[in-house]
């Protein structure tokens, strides 16, 4: 790895004596998103003896909010800016990048986060407390930009090589699309690329054949010079960091060398189980496979085969790459549709659409015949919409899978066009055709003769003949209904694949309460991740059609191949500065990351391996470590300042947790506003110098709350609480940890409340204990 | 009863914002008229609005139409719909609910006045008499002679005895019937969920006590 270190700044810088600063501290009504619920005017007010130029703005992060920022500093009004509007997730880098034209120094830019941290979760408090609140972390954060240093982002240089987690359409897109470019890697769980789609017939809504578009593609991969290919392979580890990672892969065998075999199929005519098979004539790679639960290991295979392909004693293999990006496009999954009691499934003609659609696909195993388990042709069919989907008792998934009923509505066409007298029917209960091309396909299929039932099935029993009952209200009479049906189809909530949450953590990716990849933003980043180098495409991020998939492919091959293209990673400068040193190592014994080592009887630390996770500040006997622009006097003049007018509990955060907070705020999860977030790298900056600062400045309570799914960090959490809890015990007030991911706001806001009101209690006690007797409370 | 065109006169947002405090009503705004409660249901048939109806027009506010239902009387509290409905509406509870609100309203029809004599048959006897229940309903609700032939049928074969069954003490049986009429429809002070967990890894909220 090609290290560049730029040259760190003066580490005495801390030491020096401070200039005069400037800080010019910029409200943000948000269009009435903050100011219907702060009244920022009174902000301002409070702000008067603070030496610092205050204003206030409709929409700060248009150009004329950014323009008047722009213009003090060049002006020479103010060095520093402190901003406090919306979460910084979404107009930081915005706000930096104007700092850093204007000729400031963009780290000495700092937003509060008013909005997703207080108008839009504490509006059904009184004004006063949320005011009350929002001076406290204004105030907080004046003094913390009064503390802090300029720093310089570091600079790291770039592996250009990806790698695409997924062989379906998204994945096979990804690939292609950055491959003419850069360096591609694509691994695939199946033995062979195509994903879903390789086993759909026809695709909606211009009812032409899957395999028929996607197997040139496939090809193309195969033959891809940028492209390298792996099968039956899962990534097993994840090691380093965005933009330089090496990965360690997982090839379970296939007992068929790829590059050996020409599916010549001497050893299918052989083989006396049935074991050995291409499981469809385009398949990619074009070699056969062993299932082992049927090989009898008779080895009639190795011997037929011309080529010397067929290996009976292949094991589990691991291989390690590095690369500078990743992308995920690891798909969906369709739920079991089993829990749902009242459709009895499985049953004999009791299908899911995919098993459906199975039948009549490359993969066929019925000669891409539609047939009951019989084997005859079935003359009424039913499609049942919603098995999973739209349920938000906890039973099924809230989502809706959006393909479903267009779907349904083209396999309906296809049991009319096999058979026209044949009847098919669609129980829907909204019939969703939003897209081009989509209401025509549906009033297409209307006039094929469907027959669509608004209503939800209630119940389907399967009945000893083999045929099916299906009870339903139609809503639009009013009646309830019951039908026989020869084959029912039920239409299941998709959902990610199984591994999208232990590739996520291994990546550092979170992912949504619906077990989806969590995108950057929503709207305006939606193939990027909260981690700079993943990117993901495809239904990793949400059902969607062939169509939405292709077109997020290119999309995060698009930002794969501009990442890549810079050749070079800013990476975060708040890292370790040792300030004095004895030699014991405790903090190279401490650092989960190798980052530091013992050079001439002192630590030395190499930033680009360093994550900045501060766990080497505490470990440090003597005080000696402190992470820049984080340390405890940094930290502390930011609690003073945020208690001083008004008690609250501290809630130490990490970011992970903050984006939990973030998506409690965009759901107007309400909470006690006497909590105050404190964002930090990482908890494990903490000791308990800060922790009793906080207290003594009149916290009621702390709470510390880590979201990061990184096993290094989080493993060694408990530790740290029992730590500080011992060693805050004097001042006899709550303090909490708790590890909520980025997913779980709800859990976080329940948290918050619940700990807000003990910590209120606990502190109402001790003052009438003060009030009433004083004498015993000495002792201890 | 007659169906009306809804305008703006017919609803009633205060009985709708009532509704929707009691068991059972918190999600009522979020129903989607999927229907899986009346196709679901073993009686929905009989009603002459199905439970995705009633629960439609709670959200329309269209009290008088609701408490004259049928619905909320025929409902057999079998709570197929409760276990189904994807949007946590809990219809049974709901006919719980609207049953004491018809009462109170007055509403005056073979079902509330049925439901009413068996209340105080059983309130005077402590145990519900079919003779006394069907003879007192039988006066009030004037279609009922033609059943006379078929009541004098089981009581020659002894499946109507005359006798009453009187409990020896009705003072424990006044104080529920009291108890009941005193409360009578509650709204939802407080919330069913389960309090947040907060033991978390190793938690203290027993250390913290000390």
């Amino acid at each position: 790895m090609a290290e560049i270190e730029k040259p760190q700044v003066n580490e005495t810088s801390a030491k020096t004596e401070p200039a005069p600063k400037k800080i010019g501290v910029y409200l943000c009504r948000c269009g009435g998103n903050i100011s219907d619920v702060v009244d920022l005017q009174s902000v301002a007010e409070s702000l008067k003896g603070e030496n610092v130029i205050v204003n206030i703005q409709d929409y700060l992060c248009s150009s004329a909010g950014q323009d008047k920022i722009k213009s003090d500093i060049e002006k020479g009004k103010i060095d520093r800016v402190v901003i406090g509007s919306c979460s910084p997730k979404l107009h930081l880098e915005t706000f930096r990048g104007m700092v850093k034209k204007a000729g400031a120094n963009p780290t000495l830019l700092e937003i509060t986060n008013i909005r997703e941290q207080a108008s839009w979760v504490h509006d059904k408090e009184g004004k006063e407390s949320v005011n009350s609140k929002v001076k406290g972390l204004i105030k907080g954060a004046v003094a913390r930009m009064g503390s802090i240093e300029p720093l310089v982002p570091l600079e790291k240089k770039l592996v250009n090589r990806t790698l695409v987690v997924g062989g379906g359409i998204a994945g096979i897109t990804t690939a292609l699309e950055i491959a003419d470019g850069h360096e591609v890697i694509l691994i695939e769980k199946q033995p062979y690329i195509g994903g879903h789609m390789i086993g759909l017939s026809k695709t909606f809504p211009t009812m032409d054949c899957s395999q028929c578009i996607l197997t040139p593609k496939m090809v193309a991969v195969h033959n891809h010079p940028g492209i390298t290919m792996h099968t039956q392979t899962e990534v097993a580890q994840v090691k380093g960091s965005p933009g330089d990672y090496s990965i360690t892969l997982k090839h379970s065998p296939r007992y068929v060398d790829i590059k050996k075999c020409i599916s010549c199929g001497a050893c299918t005519r052989k083989c006396p189980a049935g074991a050995i098979f291409l499981p469809f004539a385009q398949a990619v790679p074009q070699a056969y496979i062993i299932d082992m639960s049927k090989c009898s290991g008779c080895g009639a295979c190795v011997k037929i085969c011309p080529r010397d392909a067929v290996n009976l004693d292949a094991k589990e293999e691991t291989s390690t790459i590095s690369v500078g990006a990743v992308a995920i496009a690891t798909g969906f999954e369709p739920i079991d549709p089993s829990f749902i009691e009242e459709y009895n499934y499985p049953a004999p003609n009791l299908l899911t659409a995919v098993e459906f659609e199975d039948m009549l696909s490359a993969k066929s195993k019925t000669g891409m015949r539609l047939q009951k388990a019989d084997g005859s042709f079935p003359e009424r069919v039913a499609f049942v919409l919603c098995a999973g989907s739209r349920d938000f008792t906890g039973k099924g998934r809230k989502h809706c899978s959006k393909v479903c009923c267009i779907y349904s509505q083209k396999q309906a066409q296809l049991v009319k066009k096999m058979k026209a007298e044949a009847q098919a029917w669609i129980f829907y209960i909204d019939m969703r055709s939003a897209g081009r091309r989509f209401e025509e396909f549906y009033h297409h299929t209307q006039e094929k003769g469907v027959n669509y039932v608004r209503g939800k099935v209630a119940e389907i029993i399967p009945k000893q003949d083999g045929t099916l009952m299906v009870q339903y209200e139609d809503t639009n009479l009013g009646r309830k209904g019951r039908e026989i049906f020869d084959m029912v189809v039920l239409c299941p909530a998709l959902i990610p694949s199984a591994g999208t949450k232990e590739l996520a953590d291994k990546l550092g990716v979170p992912l949504g309460d619906d077990g989806f990849i969590e995108e950057k933003h929503v709207k305006l980043d939606p193939v990027n991740t909260l981690n700079q180098a993943v990117f993901a495409a495809g239904c990793v991020l949400g059902p969607k059609d062939i169509h939405d998939s292709v077109t997020e492919g290119m999309s995060a091959a698009h930002k794969v191949s501009q990442f890549l293209g810079k050749g070079m990673i800013l990476i975060p400068p708040e890292k370790p500065m040792i300030l004095e040193c004895n030699g014991c190592g405790d903090c190279v014994k401490a650092c989960p990351y190798n980052a530091l080592s013992l050079s001439g009887g002192k630590a030395v630390l190499s930033p680009l391996a360093c994550t900045g996770c501060g766990i080497c500040v505490p470990a440090c006997p003597i005080k000696g470590i402190e992470i820049r622009n984080f340390t405890r006097s940094q930290l502390k003049a930011q609690l003073k300042a945020m208690l001083e007018d008004a008690p609250g509990v501290v809630v130490f955060i990490d970011p992970y947790a903050y984006a939990a907070a973030d998506i409690a705020g965009v759901n107007r999860k309400q909470y006690s506003s006497l909590v105050r977030f404190i964002s930090l790298p990482s908890i494990h900056v903490l000791d308990a110098d800060v922790v009793n600062a906080a207290f003594e400045y009149g916290a009621t309570g702390v709470m510390l709350i880590e979201g990061t799914t990184d096993e290094k960090l989080n493993s060694r959490s408990d530790d740290l609480y029992k730590k500080l809890k011992k060693e805050t015990r004097k001042h006899k007030k709550p303090l909490r940890y708790s590890h909520i991911e980025t997913a779980q706001y709800e859990k976080l806001t329940d948290l918050l409340n619940v700990f807000a009101s003990q910590a209120g209690a606990k502190a109402e006690k001790r003052s009438r204990k003060e009030k009433g007797e004083e004498t015993p409370e000495e002792k201890e | 009863m007659q169906k009306e065109t809804i305008i703006p006169e017919s609803k009633d947002i205060a009985f709708r914002d009532l509704i929707i405090k009691t068991p059972g009503g918190k999600n009522i705004p979020t129903c989607m008229q999927c229907g899986v409660c009346a196709g679901s249901c073993p009686v929905s048939h009989e009603m002459d609005y199905t439970p995705r109806q009633i629960v439609r027009m709670i959200q329309l506010g269209l009290k008088k139409e609701v408490l004259n239902s049928n619905t909320i009387w025929i409902c057999t509290t079998c709570f197929s719909c409760s276990v189904r409905c994807p949007r946590g509406i809990y219809p049974t509870e709901l006919m719980e609910t609207l049953k004491p609100i018809a009462m109170k309203e007055g509403i005056k029809n073979r079902n509330t006045k049925f439901d009413k004599i068996f209340a105080d048959v059983v309130k005077k006897n402590g145990r519900a008499s079919e003779f006394l229940l069907i003879s007192k309903y039988s006066i009030s609700e004037p279609g009922m002679i033609k059943q006379v032939p078929f009541g004098l049928e089981l009581m020659s074969k002894g499946k109507l005895p005359l006798s009453i069954d009187k409990m020896d003490d009705l003072r424990e049986l006044d104080s529920i019937f009291g108890l009941g009429e005193k409360t009578g429809i509650q709204e939802k002070t407080q919330s069913k969920e389960k309090p947040p967990e907060i033991k978390e890894n190793d938690s203290d909220s027993q250390e913290a006590e000390k």
